[in-house]
């Protein structure tokens, strides 16, 4: 046994960051001998937790921390997600158009047919999309390769605020202690200027030697503490505040979707869980006041709002150090993106697996640390340009809002990929960058985006080869699409009761 | 709603008994007050084997409004429609308990009579030529009567050969969208009240304490809060069913899946066979002062219809009954109330008919010693009559090959058992009431298959002429096979309406 080995972990904050580090720390490495993990936290404070949507990554959580997904579906109230519908424009599916030939990508096959004029849009050939849409699911079918269903991708919609309490039961049952308490003060090396303790309203001393801050926005440790600073991107995300309300499931609407659609001044999410359904406006303050935004928001609503709109405020960009002496950051303290393409939890969790991967000794080497804090930005970084992608590439002008958004500068990288797509129909994935080519292209076609060029091999079918072929492969995605469940009679097979009148109050 | 109403039902255990449970009670108290809760930890194993179940479990799934189909699409099931018996009676002797009736009584006069004075007179097929399950049976055949069936369809009877840890998983989907709330978690300690021992409490690993008013102890063999807390006592049938372990393991099928168990008498116990749609379920029950385990699973592997597809699992158990299924607060079901050996196919339906008294005779807080003791007497008397019909297989043995028959057929039964036989035996009478579990057909059945045969039977046969009565006999028994002739196979009928999911492929690209 190392004798510089942590053999304390302290967690501050208990919401969905706090719960997820718990449990994945104490499944991983709970059997450690000595070591333990507490998580402090108030029951005073709130966490900001509304409806949440997360992607297909957390299917690799939830198994790595040996969650069984029936049971979580159903505690969670969660609903299944295969996509984001931008409303009326396209559908941003998990998983993958088509089907790749003669070793090139599907996309230059579909750009070749509509310069044949083959008009169907891309959605059609995603079975993501079609089945979405069409309010159905189903597992995917790795048992049959060739099958559009072998590689659907999938993930949840969950009450945030149930799935950090069914976390909390697990991380508990392994060992994890929580300690009830508000932080009233933290105690710092006076050489070192690590973190010793926090204090706690009456007066407990909570020790540690490694610290996890899941304060929140707040970021109680890293910034108040310590001051990491932070590196602020609203001059490409100008969006700054946003209201959320819940409101009355629509049961003739249970699309396995999330749903974004554009507004005035930024975009109003929708997120269908079982029970209910999560809605939210994220706005630019500069652009409309607060009244009207919240009731821009309840007039778009589908069902009858479930009490007021909650506001909230955030700067969109990321902390400059994760990591900084023995305090790792996780969650809204790290940094703030907004839920356009539902990548808070999934932040989360590569954090989490980071810092699993990295995980310090006493000693924290600073090559670490300087290696992780490169690693989280260049995360926040690939996100930033794909969020700045949906703002910048529209067509819109009747608003100051989406001018600005339209004619700003967007960062290099991104001005690059949207460049060589346009010109040559190539879609760069730059290193191990989360979002995939499905994605990028997803969202450069449906912006409109046009490309003027596809791969020269596409031309190795002939002209009705290639019209036949497209035509084959969407009526196999139709096909099955159509036989797929709706996610309503899948839900309760499972067990989960899409039909709130069967739920009765716990 | 009476203030004593009980508000907190706590099951222990998350096998079939737990489940069943979960799924009846979420059901029938889902009135906004009462909560169902169940606990189970995924570290403890069920029992859960294939298991073959009786008639009486259709009016379960109608009582909690389950799709058939779906259930049985779900449970990877089959249909049964009875018990072929190899080797039990005599070595090379097969007879088949079917269910449904056999026959048709004429004049008032049971059906068996007209049979065994049949039998005086010329040389005769056994009894079940005249069952419609038997000849259907007989040909791999399954339909399911509609109810405007016509004779002799109609006379046919099933129940299911299930996947009993699938049976679980399709019932907690079912409680769990009733609103039975599942709690994970191994018991470490339950607590008492002071002042009456009623349990009050059960203490989870991670230090979560669950209270309730009226707990189920689902907890198997080890009766948890039945017996490990409340001391209620066992009373060991062994002398009579002493058979005390098995093994059991999984074989692939293939074709048609027969719809019936089978039961194969092998030297020291006996061997099932169950067949579901996706493979083949098989177990050597046997006693252990007879033969070893390693030589009970040899005889078991090298009786496998197909390739042994998981590793033998061995099981130990007592044979007998919880002296009190009901104790205090605490109501037993499935292995924590008592065990008999599964050569009837009886486990599934103690569970279901504890089930069943429990919600008649459901407790308030204030706990009547009216309720606890009728359902106690009746649960004891449903066992019995389980053990009665069960050590008539074992009693009824003329098998000298073995030192186990030899002990078996020599053995003294409950008087209850030895009266029926002698009735049989005297002039082929069978007092089945009305309630009895078992009706006068499965008697006869197994009796006559094992070579109980009647001196005489009854005299009122004789004013029912014989040439007629042959006749009529004859034109039955084609009756029923030309029946069966015309019924698909089990394979054909569930291929049309219950095959289970996950078989069925998506389209692909043909490109």
């Amino acid at each position: 046994l190392r004798d510089d080995r942590i053999e304390k972990v302290v967690i501050v904050g208990g919401g969905t960051a706090g719960w997820m580090a718990a449990a994945a720390l104490a499944k991983t490495m709970g059997s450690m001998p000595g070591l333990i993990i507490e998580l402090v936290e108030s029951e005073e404070i709130g966490t900001v937790g509304v409806g949440e949507a997360t992607i297909p990554q957390i299917n690799f959580f939830n198994t790595m921390i040996g969650m069984d997904e029936r049971d979580f579906v159903r505690s969670t109230n969660a609903t299944y997600k295969l996509g984001i519908e931008f409303r009326d424009r396209y559908v941003h599916p998990f998983g993958f158009y088509g089907l790749d030939m003669l070793g090139i990508d599907f996309h230059h096959f579909w750009l070749k047919g509509k310069a044949l004029g083959d008009t169907t849009p891309l959605d059609a050939y995603s079975v993501g999309a079609v089945a979405g849409l069409g309010g159905r699911f189903d597992h995917p079918r790795p048992d049959q390769p060739k099958s559009p269903l072998a590689r659907i991708g999938y993930a949840f919609q969950f009450d945030a605020a149930l799935y950090a309490k069914y976390l909390r039961r697990m991380a508990e049952s392994w060992g994890v202690r929580r300690t009830e308490g508000r932080v009233v003060e933290i105690v710092q090396n006076g050489e070192t200027g690590f973190i010793e303790s926090v204090v706690l309203q009456d007066g407990s001393n909570v020790t540690g030697d490694l610290f996890l801050d899941c304060s929140g926005f707040r970021a109680l440790l890293i910034e108040q503490k310590l001051g990491a600073g932070f590196e602020d991107w609203s001059k490409w995300l100008p969006c700054d505040r946003a209201f959320a309300v819940a409101s009355e499931s629509n049961p003739d609407d249970q699309q396995p979707l999330t749903r974004s659609t554009a507004r005035p001044a930024g975009w109003q999410w929708r997120i269908p869980l079982q029970h209910r359904t999560g809605n939210g406006y994220v706005y630019s303050s500069a652009h409309v006041s607060d009244d009207e935004a919240a009731a821009t928001l309840l007039a778009n609503l589908d069902g009858k709002p479930l009490g007021d709109p909650r506001p909230l405020r955030f700067l969109a960009g990321h902390r400059k150090k994760a990591w900084m002496k023995n305090v790792v950051t996780l969650g809204l303290a790290s940094g703030f993106l907004e839920p356009l393409e539902s990548t808070s939890i999934h932040l989360v969790q590569t954090g989490i697996a980071r810092l699993l991967t990295w995980f310090p000794s006493r000693r924290f080497d600073q090559v670490t640390i300087d290696r992780y804090n490169r690693l989280t930005e260049r995360e926040y970084v690939d996100i930033r340009d794909f969020l700045v992608l949906h703002y910048n590439a529209t067509e819109r002008d009747d608003t100051e809002f989406w001018n600005y958004c339209r004619t700003m500068d967007v960062p290099d990288g991104l001005a690059e990929k949207i460049e060589i797509f346009r010109r040559t129909g190539r879609v760069v994935r730059e290193h191990e960058e989360l979002f995939t080519e499905t994605s990028w292209l997803s969202v450069m076609v449906g912006q409109g985006i046009e490309a003027q060029a596809y791969h020269p091999a596409a031309d190795l079918l002939s002209d009705e080869e290639t019209l036949s072929r497209l035509q084959h492969i969407r009526d196999v995605v139709a096909q099955t699409a159509a036989l797929m469940p709706m996610q309503r009679d899948y839900l309760q097979r499972q067990g989960s009761a899409s039909d709130v009148t069967l739920r009765r109050a716990s | 709603m009476n203030e004593n109403n009980i508000r907190e039902v706590v099951i222990v255990g998350g096998g079939t008994a737990g489940w069943m449970a979960a799924a009846a009670l979420s059901r029938y108290l889902n009135n906004g007050y009462t909560s169902v809760t169940l606990i189970e930890s995924e570290q403890i194993g069920t029992i859960g084997v294939g298991e073959a179940t009786i008639p009486p479990l259709i009016n379960f799934n109608d009582l909690l409004g389950i799709n058939e189909n779906d259930f049985v699409k779900a449970t990877q099931a089959t249909f049964k429609l009875g018990i072929e018996f190899v080797n039990w009676g005599r070595v090379g002797q097969r007879y088949f308990h079917a269910f449904g009736d056999l026959g048709t009584d004429l004049q008032g006069i049971p059906f068996h009579q007209l049979y065994l004075r049949e039998r005086t007179r010329r040389t005769v097929p056994d009894i079940t030529a005249w069952s419609m399950s038997a000849a259907a049976s007989a040909q791999g055949k399954f339909a399911r009567p509609g109810p405007k069936a016509q004779f002799p369809l109609d006379q046919l009877r099933y129940a299911f050969h299930l996947d009993a840890t699938l049976y679980a998983r399709f019932l907690r989907a079912f409680s769990e969208a009733n609103g039975a709330r599942r709690i994970e978690g191994k018991i470490v300690d339950v607590e008492l009240r002071g002042e009456d021992g009623f349990v009050q409490s059960v203490k989870l690993d991670n230090g979560q304490t669950i209270s309730g008013e009226l707990f189920i102890d689902c907890s198997g063999f080890r009766g948890l809060l039945i017996e490990q807390a409340l001391h209620t006592g066992y009373e060991e049938w062994t002398k009579w069913l002493p058979c005390d372990r098995a093994i059991a393991a999984p074989c692939s099928s293939t074709g048609n899946p027969d719809p019936f168990t089978r039961a194969t008498a092998h030297q020291s116990g006996w061997q099932w066979r169950i067949p579901l749609q996706h493979r083949m379920g098989n177990g050597h029950v046997y006693c252990s002062s007879f033969i070893s385990d390693d030589e009970a699973e040899r005889v078991l592997v090298s009786n496998l219809e197909g390739e042994l597809l998981d590793n033998p699992r061995r099981l130990s158990f007592t044979t007998g009954r919880r002296k009190l299924a009901w104790n205090r607060n605490v109501v037993s079901l499935g292995l924590s109330s008592g065990f008999v050996e599964p050569l009837e196919s009886t486990s599934i339906h103690l569970v279901q008919a504890g089930i069943a008294r429990l919600v008649a005779m459901f407790p308030d807080r204030r706990f009547n010693p009216l309720e606890r003791n009728e359902f106690n007497r009746q649960m004891q008397q449903q066992s019995e009559w389980v053990r009665d019909f069960v050590i008539l297989h074992y009693k009824a043995m003329q098998r000298d090959d073995s030192e186990f028959w030899k002990q078996c057929a020599a053995m003294d039964i409950p008087d209850t058992l030895a009266e029926k036989i002698e009735q049989f035996r005297n002039r082929g009478r069978v007092f089945a009431e009305g309630v009895e579990l078992f009706p006068r057909q499965s008697w006869v059945s197994v009796m006559l298959g094992q070579n109980i045969d009647p001196e005489e039977y009854e005299q009122v046969v004789d004013g029912l002429d014989e040439d007629k009565v042959s006749l009529a006999l004859e034109q039955f028994r084609r009756k029923y096979i030309e029946v069966a002739d015309r019924l698909p196979t089990q394979a054909q009928f569930i291929a049309s309406c219950c095959a289970a999911e996950g078989a069925k492929p998506a389209p692909e690209f043909a490109l």
